[in-house]
């Protein structure tokens, strides 16, 4: 039983609170993502995990053992660095056999368990160079390989993508999840790319300012967002945010802001009724942000002026001046002319309007 | 760009080069304060360099040994020392700045201060070696106490030298290699040897380049602290030529001592330069 | 418990070595300044006894050739910083920034002669201020200390000037500097912390040095080491004299690096 359980875990430097009461439990076999701003706190909450930052308060338990006091070689876990860390004066063979001497493994099961983690990361012609000789990529698979050698409870991530070129990246995202195939074990994972946290992770943890502001899978953090930071960090593009007044006109509730009016549709309007409130933030994606006239009986339509244009290839982006900001649209069609300065029609789609109180930045639901 | 290096150069040639050359031209002939004709004699002071016993069984072998001894101790010390000094504790400001007390002092000074302290009647270590009840050794007459003395001398004045570029190489190590051994359950010791240390490699081996092309220069400590003695079985290389040319007054037969070492050192420097530039190759 | 026991253990080892260490390097100077402040009478078994006296430095204060040498010493040391450093900063400039055969040449030069034994040319340097007539004079000590340090500063000069990013100079040469202007008004001032800590370590090694002194210096210009030197070798039995000479000797060293240390640290770290 590899669960990982973190109990009311808070760390300060000094009088500077870093983490604050970080509650979570981290089921055999999950892959959780920590993700946020740099400074979130994800890092630092990572290497208490680890044993490489003392706990200021709470508990960490590994596998139904408290391992607060434990030094990190006793909580048997194993550790991927954003650089790496690879011994640079071993060759590969010996950075992935170095924990297992230290832990006088005989020679003989060193020989089968290099051998294992090389079939499976591929490493084979790789074994008897030096890590100044491998390419970005083929180190961090030595890094891989240094973790599974040893058969750990939990595999610990520290942004191990981040020094990786785009490309590159996309690639080695495909291969973590090949490796959680064939080598399923209980991982932490530490990203501010939240691209990462979306693909790799069963469950996502935003982190903010040493809080965690949400945890749930990542469509529920993608559809579903608690607050107005997590809405605007997950999803590229951006979420739109649009402060508004709720009116009420004719029986329904419309939200108004300069030059913009739609109108709210169940079940959002009782809701913000009964939370009686008079200004809101309105979020909605750009994705559901769209070109022309709505279908009938949507009232969510709205014009502005074309302020920006970016082609992708296999999609358009637009900037449209509204409400007083600019709203982006995304997914329009690559082949849509569309001139800077025009005027065009956009409606929203009514099932993905998202309301957060303008004071708390809660999600109101 | 001539005019930036022409005053040095100018010195240099006047200050330097033209005495090597005339250093050179010296060693050729038989010139000394007794006849000063200074009459060509082709390699015969080299030859009369090379096999005087002294030069041969003493010098050499003398300066070679306080070169790699000392440089090998110095290095070992300052490695223990930089590794000390590099967490914090109590008391770690003054320590660094004791620590640069040696690199201080004149090493005539320090000569002299150890000379005293192991005097033979009234030393204060002599005294404490023999309070403790150690046998006694005459440190400044016999030739393996007071070579013995020489280095540790030299030791003393180097080994900080060491600790002071060891730690800022030490400083300026990045801190995940370390984290990683933690977690593969590295002893202090292991990683000391598999991580910290191919890590200085560098910096070791240059301070050792630089420190062994100086050692074999060293004449201060040995010339305070037994002036070559006792009966010149401590002479060292510098101390050889000084001999010569000042106190034999000999000056062709010391210009061609003094032309031995330049010819030696020239080749040790460019074997350690190679050995450095490989070292440095390897470990990108 | 054991493993606090073993912590408490390794805690009270490391705190014997730090003692260790501090009781070997401030020893002997202890020894020293201690012997310097007794009387001749209790300078030896300096441990026994409790009278001490200022009588030691008076005496030596006017002896009128250890002050001589004392402030031979102090300028020589000021004039040949200056000088030393003021001439290898353009030989490193010249060697950081240019290219080509002179360079090539210059940097060669500078590597080989750094290797040569002191000894081999200080021996032929004796007779070059000899004839040249400078022998024993501040002149005939001056060049050939700025001589030593050509090929060791323009190297170290070389290395201050490679970590300073050219584009600066290149930004000066397009505001209409000369190239003497970017070298005099963006290049040096950038060097500056390392020049500094350079100025400190220079003054400190010709205070401290001793071999040119011997050979080169004479009744005339007499200088601190080779002044000390000479009392010990001297069948010295005036140890308090002695070490209170060399408290003298030490002093205006420990000043400097007292008061330099930030400068050097600064500046190296570049």
């Amino acid at each position: 039983m590899a669960e990982v359980i973190l109990r009311d875990v808070a760390k300060k430097y000094g009088q500077l609170p870093v983490v604050h009461g970080v509650n979570l439990t981290i089921s055999d076999g999950e892959f959780v993502v920590l993700v946020g701003p740099s400074g979130c706190g994800k890092s630092t909450t990572l290497r208490m995990i680890a044993g490489l930052e003392s706990i200021s308060s709470g508990t960490i338990s590994i596998g139904n053992k408290v391992v607060n006091d434990l030094p990190p070689k006793d909580r048997d876990i194993a550790m991927v660095f954003q650089n790496y860390a690879l011994y640079q004066q071993m060759t590969v063979y010996d950075n992935l056999a170095f924990g297992l001497r230290n832990r006088k493994v005989p020679e003989d099961d060193i020989r089968i368990e290099v051998a294992r983690a090389t079939q499976i990361l591929g490493l084979d012609p790789l074994l008897s160079r030096k890590p100044f000789q491998l390419s970005g990529g083929q180190q961090q698979r030595v890094a891989f390989g240094r973790c599974i050698v040893r058969h750990p409870q939990v595999f610990l991530f520290d942004e191990p993508l981040s020094n990786l070129d785009a490309k590159l990246r996309a690639q080695m995202r495909l291969e973590i999840k090949s490796l959680r195939e064939r080598v399923p074990t209980t991982s932490v994972y530490v990203t501010h790319d939240q691209v990462e946290a979306m693909t790799l992770g069963d469950r996502v943890v935003v982190m903010k300012d040493g809080w965690i502001q949400q945890v749930g899978t990542p469509l529920e953090i993608y559809n579903l967002p608690a607050n107005r930071f997590v809405a605007s960090f997950i999803g590229a593009p951006a979420m739109n945010f649009i402060e508004v007044d709720l009116v009420e006109e004719q029986g329904k509730l419309r939200a108004n802001a300069e030059k913009f009016s739609i109108g709210v549709p169940e079940p959002q309007a009782s809701l913000l009724r009964k939370h009686r409130v008079g200004s809101v933030t309105l979020g909605v994606r750009p994705e559901n942000v769209h070109l022309g006239s709505p279908p009938v009986d949507t009232d969510t339509n709205f014009v502005g002026e074309v302020a920006v244009t970016e082609q992708l290839g296999a999609e358009l982006i637009v900037a449209i001046k509204s409400a007083g900001s600019a709203i982006m649209a995304s997914r329009i069609p690559p082949d849509t002319s569309l001139a800077i300065h025009e005027n065009v029609s956009m409606w929203m789609n009514p099932k993905s309007l998202h309301f957060f109180d303008a004071k708390t930045e809660a999600a109101l639901r | 760009m001539l005019l930036l290096i022409a005053p040095a150069a100018f010195v240099l040639v006047c200050f330097q080069i033209v005495p090597i050359l005339v250093g050179m031209n010296a060693s050729f002939r038989d010139w000394s304060l007794v006849n000063p004709l200074k009459t060509w004699v082709g390699l015969s002071q080299y030859v009369a360099v090379f096999t005087d016993p002294i030069f041969l069984k003493v010098v050499l072998p003398n300066t070679f040994v306080l070169m790699v001894t000392s440089v090998a101790a110095s290095l070992g010390l300052g490695l223990v020392l930089a590794s000390l000094l590099n967490k914090p504790f109590f008391g770690r400001p003054l320590l660094r700045t004791i620590i640069l007390l040696p690199l201080t002092i004149a090493p005539v000074i320090t000569a002299t201060m150890i000379r005293w302290s192991f005097n033979d009647q009234f030393g204060v270590i002599t005294t404490f070696l023999a309070y403790l009840g150690l046998p006694e050794i005459a440190w400044l007459s016999d030739r393996w106490p007071s070579f013995t003395l020489v280095i540790l001398t030299d030791i003393w004045i180097w080994a900080p030298w060491f600790t002071i570029i060891l730690l800022a190489a030490l400083q300026g190590l990045p801190p995940e290699q370390f984290e990683a051994a933690k977690i593969d359950a590295a002893t202090p010791w292991r990683t000391f040897t598999h991580v910290t240390l191919p890590m200085l490699r560098p910096v070791i081996v240059v301070c050792v380049l630089i420190r062994s092309i100086d050692a074999f220069r060293t004449f201060d400590q040995v010339w305070i602290l037994t002036g070559g003695g006792p009966a010149r079985s401590t002479e060292v290389f510098s101390v050889y030529v000084y001999v010569q040319a000042f106190i034999n007054l000999d000056f062709g037969r010391g210009a061609a001592a003094a032309g031995v070492g330049a010819i030696i050192m020239l080749f040790v420097g460019i074997g350690l330069y190679r050995l450095v530039n490989r070292t440095m190759e390897t470990s990108r | 418990m054991m493993a606090a026991l073993g912590a408490a253990i390794r805690r009270g080892v490391f705190s014997i070595g730090v003692l260790a260490i501090f009781v070997l390097f401030v020893g002997p100077v202890a020894i020293l300044v201690l012997t310097s402040v007794r009387p001749a009478s209790g300078a030896y078994y300096i441990w026994r006894g409790t009278t001490f006296t200022l009588q030691n430095f008076v005496e030596v204060a006017q002896q009128s050739q250890v002050m001589q040498a004392m402030f031979n010493s102090f300028v020589l040391s000021t004039l040949a910083t200056i000088f030393s450093l003021g001439i290898t900063v353009g030989s490193g400039y010249m060697l950081s920034r240019f290219s080509g055969w002179i360079q090539r040449s210059w940097f060669a030069t500078i590597y080989v002669f750094r290797t040569v034994p002191y000894i081999s040319w200080v021996l032929p340097l004796y007779l070059v201020n000899t004839r040249l007539g400078i022998y024993d004079t501040y002149l005939g000590l001056l060049l050939p200390h700025v001589a030593v340090h050509v090929c060791f500063f323009s190297w170290l000069m070389k290395g201050f000037f490679d970590g300073i990013n050219p584009s600066m100079e290149h930004a000066a040469l397009i505001d209409g500097c000369t190239r003497w202007g970017a070298f005099y008004r963006v290049a040096l001032p950038s060097a500056m912390p390392g020049i500094a800590a350079l100025a400190i370590l220079c003054w400190l090694s010709t205070w401290n040095e001793f071999l040119f002194a011997l050979i080169l210096s004479g009744q005339r210009t007499p200088l601190i080491t080779s002044t000390m030197a000479q009392f010990v070798t001297e069948t010295g039995t005036e140890w308090n004299l002695m070490s209170a000479t060399a408290v003298f000797a030490m002093l205006p060293a420990l000043l400097v690096t007292v008061f330099g240390q930030k400068y050097v640290i600064r500046g190296l770290r570049m």
